[in-house]
């Protein structure tokens, strides 16, 4: 089970209100490569993967990720406080602003909603985690792009930290599919699927 | 399982590969055991534990300076627990890694005492240990007010 902790993984401290700016980070909250969809590929993948290592590692990244989801919603949250009227219309944030008002929604910064069909469980141990490998790339690639977004300090210590984490777990799948592989068929690890053959 | 891995002459951003790289499977050198390590507060800082995996975009920019005050040193302390705990899940013959984790595990739980019974509550039930329901009181974690920061 889950339990919460009061408190965020890396602080976020954002002085300046930027709705620009949260119009496109608000892709990590629930767009294509977001946070949001990171934790629920891991927390799901989990179920099918038959070694423990797996198991935990997924367990441990999903986890990770759901505290990473948290820090993107503070972000969001901060960067849109006490907006004046002016601020209300500035381009980009209009669209969002006229659905949610300052309500932080899991949806792309193109105004397309959370969607499951953007992250993958195929119940297949190297397939599964080479689509885990892929995913954090692609975060990874989303990070550098709000890098090259943002101008403000405040935000981009926790993009560079969470950018950061995505390289790390970048590299602990591709730790496990050593591990996986090591102990699967070692002429053709294609053999079967040990996620169901028996 | 075959996974020792013999110290290597390498530094500490190269991996370890074995003799033959398996064909048509995603490959990414282990990392051996005994990397450096950052201390817990620049790791925060870096967002990893290991220098060698701190590879950062276009970074024209210090470092962070994160750790300002008792919830962020408490903060570098789990950071380093979730860093170790991954590595371990992919390393769980690392003895050295271990002991590690059994050292930050136990400073993390003094720091936690000593914050909550300062500050309030991190878990619900350790508003058990306030006179009142103290599980409520702001802010919250996504609220920051400049000045207003424990």
């Amino acid at each position: 089970m889950f339990i919460y902790e009061k408190k965020l993984q890396y602080p976020v401290k954002i002085k300046n209100c930027n709705p620009r700016l949260a119009s496109v980070i608000i892709s990590q909250y629930g767009g294509p490569d977001g946070e949001l969809g990171a934790s629920l590929r891991y927390l799901s993948q989990r179920y099918a993967m038959p070694y423990p290592e797996l198991k935990g590692l997924l367990t441990d990244i999903g986890t990770e990720e759901l505290g990473h989801l948290e820090m993107i919603g503070a972000i969001v949250h901060q960067l849109t406080r006490n907006l004046s009227e002016e601020q209300i219309k500035t381009a980009g944030f209009d669209t969002y602003f006229v659905d949610r008002t300052t309500g932080v929604y899991p949806t792309a910064a193109s105004g397309f909603p959370w969607s499951a069909a953007s992250m993958a469980v195929k119940g297949d141990v190297i397939c599964d985690l080479s689509e885990d490998m892929a995913a954090e790339q692609k975060a990874r690639v989303t990070y550098d792009n709000i890098l090259r977004l943002s101008d403000d300090p405040d935000v981009n210590d926790v993009i560079r930290f969470l950018r950061e984490r995505e390289i790390v777990h970048f590299q602990r799948f591709g730790e496990a599919v050593r591990l996986a592989k090591d102990k699967m068929d070692q002429k053709n690890v294609y053999f079967t699927n040990p996620a169901f053959d028996k | 399982m075959e996974t020792e891995m013999k110290p290597t002459p390498c530094g500490d951003a190269c991996g370890t590969l074995p003799e033959c790289a398996p064909l048509a499977v995603p490959y990414v050198p282990f990392q051996q055991t005994c990397s450096k390590k950052f201390s817990q507060n620049e790791a925060l800082n870096h967002g990893t534990l290991f220098p060698g995996l701190d590879l950062p975009f276009r970074s024209k920019a210090a470092p962070a300076n994160v750790v300002q005050n008792a919830l962020n040193e408490l903060q570098a302390l789990e950071f380093v627990i979730v860093e170790l705990g991954l590595y371990l899940d992919t390393h769980q013959s690392d003895a050295e890694a271990f002991a590690l984790f059994q050292q930050y595990v136990e400073m993390e739980r003094q720091a936690k005492e000593a914050y909550t019974a300062m500050y309030g509550p991190i878990v619900q039930t350790d508003a058990a240990q306030s006179k009142t329901y103290t599980w409520l009181k702001d802010p919250w974690p996504w609220n920051f007010q400049e000045g207003g920061d424990k």
